[in-house]
């Protein structure tokens, strides 16, 4: 059982290092300062080193949302009913395409299992509105406020140095970096969290300590080769469907995103690394022309973070009711698990979104070349950005 | 319930941090000698607002590894 659960772990750190590759690389691969391939490359090797340098999340991770001094106590099933829930979550808004918050999809999915196993009570509802709930909703306003007014200043200090577009694509490689080695400290150390946690609760390891070394390897490496797999879907709603991002936009989204990241979790208000990344690309897009936002995109992605808790808790409680049968019930949770993960991959290769369809081929940029805008060249390419975006979405 | 001053606390020091960062770089790109308007105290000008924008990354990385400052 504990051998499954941690399994399960990885498979979820795996899908959240895909899931979130978007949150650092979408921009600097839309903007074409990074080859996609060397994007992914940076990122996974920065989500490795950043798993190794910090174990503070992953310390609190159990702590606080599901209450355990009462006597209650979490089993490793219910910790593996919550892991399906998250992880299946996760795969149905990458096959979306939507950057919703694997954090979420976590948290949402043990808050589910928990309800079932142990009751309602269990469940400290204070702690889940003031440190999910409202920090869900502030955090892309935050972000959206400053990448805006970054952009406006970005582009008031450049206006008349045109030379100065290909220095904020070199700015965005270290933009970007510095925002995946920020989720590489927080990302891989939930997972690493809920591994300890199940060793606790199955009794290899005494209450209160840190995660062992073997869990940060394997957690560092899980986290590193799903954001090499690139998730590409996520990444090309991010880089190309909310609005299509110009290197200067790219450079003060990515400087928003780290400072807001940095500054969350150094005072220590929690935010979501996914929201705020999303906020700041709407911000960023705000920033040059209103006009060039597409609020259909956004508002898709506004929902899918508002259903992301309760959906993964939704299918999480299921599968806790499910796994209460006893091993039979775990065994066909694991198999109809295994069974929703297959089916969501293989109506993916239907709509392949690859590396080749993630950049914005040309950078329409009225303000700093308003004569260009309008040749027949760039016409085809902002066209065929459109197809492939519509293949991937026949709703829009 | 919410603890509204930590949260003012990060979107100020966002802010704070963010603008610092653009305008820095921004200006670093703008005060860079063009073809047409070479000049040495541009260049320096430039290459001072690089090195700052460096240290605030710099900076960063110091504060995402807690074993730097908690030494």
């Amino acid at each position: 059982m504990v051998a499954l659960v941690i399994a399960l772990a990885l498979f979820f750190d795996f899908t959240n290092g895909f899931h979130d590759t978007a949150n650092a690389m979408a921009t600097p691969i839309a903007t074409g300062a990074l080859k996609p391939r060397t994007a992914v490359t940076i990122a996974a090797i920065l989500n490795l080193v950043g798993a190794f340098l910090s174990t503070e999340v992953a310390r609190t991770i159990s702590g606080g949302l599901i209450r355990e001094d009462d006597g209650i106590q979490i089993t490793p099933e219910l910790i593996f009913a919550g892991l399906i829930g998250a992880i299946v979550w996760n795969m149905i808004t990458w096959l979306l395409g939507l950057p919703s918050s694997s954090s979420h999809a976590l948290f949402g999915g043990l808050i589910g299992a928990a309800i079932v196993g142990l009751g309602v009570g269990s469940i400290d509802g204070s702690v889940l509105l003031s440190k999910i709930v409202l920090p869900a909703l502030l955090a892309p306003f935050i972000a959206g406020v400053v990448a805006f007014l970054a952009t406006k200043l970005a582009y008031a200090l450049t206006r008349r140095a045109p030379q100065a577009q290909n220095g904020f694509k070199y700015g965005q490689i270290f933009t970007s970096s510095l925002v995946s080695l920020a989720h590489g400290t927080n990302d891989a150390q939930k997972t690493m969290g809920v591994i300890t946690l199940t060793l606790i609760a199955a009794g290899f390891q005494s209450s209160g300590s840190g995660p062992a070394f073997w869990v940060i390897a394997i957690c560092a490496l899980a986290i590193a080769l799903g954001t090499y797999m690139g998730g590409w879907r996520i990444i090309k709603t991010v880089g190309t469907g909310i609005t299509d991002v110009t290197p200067v936009q790219g450079f003060s989204a990515e400087a928003s995103t780290t400072a807001a990241i940095l500054a969350s979790s150094h005072l220590g208000f929690a935010l979501s690394t996914t929201q705020v990344a999303s906020g700041s690309v709407i911000g960023s897009g705000l920033g040059r022309d209103a006009r060039a936002v597409r609020w259909r995109v956004a508002g898709r992605i506004a929902i899918a973070w508002l259903i992301t808790l309760p959906a993964a808790a939704l299918m999480a409680a299921l599968a806790a009711v499910i796994a209460h049968l006893g091993p039979v019930g775990i065994t066909i949770d694991a198999l109809v698990g295994v069974g929703v993960i297959l089916l969501i991959f293989l109506r993916s290769r239907r709509t392949a979104v690859t590396k080749e369809t993630v950049r914005v081929p040309v950078i329409v940029d009225a303000h700093q070349n308003p004569d260009t805008q309008n040749t027949g060249a760039q016409n085809t390419d902002t066209q065929q950005t459109d197809t492939a975006f519509e293949r991937q979405d026949p709703a829009r | 319930m919410i603890d509204w001053s930590a949260f003012l606390a990060v979107a100020i020091a966002s802010l704070v941090a963010a603008l610092s960062l653009v305008f820095l770089f921004s200006l670093g790109l703008r005060l860079l000698p063009s073809a047409d308007a070479p000049s040495r105290a541009r260049r320096i000008a430039a290459t001072t607002c690089f090195v700052l924008c460096g240290l605030g990354v710099l900076f960063g990385i110091y504060l995402i590894v807690p074993a730097l400052h908690q030494a």
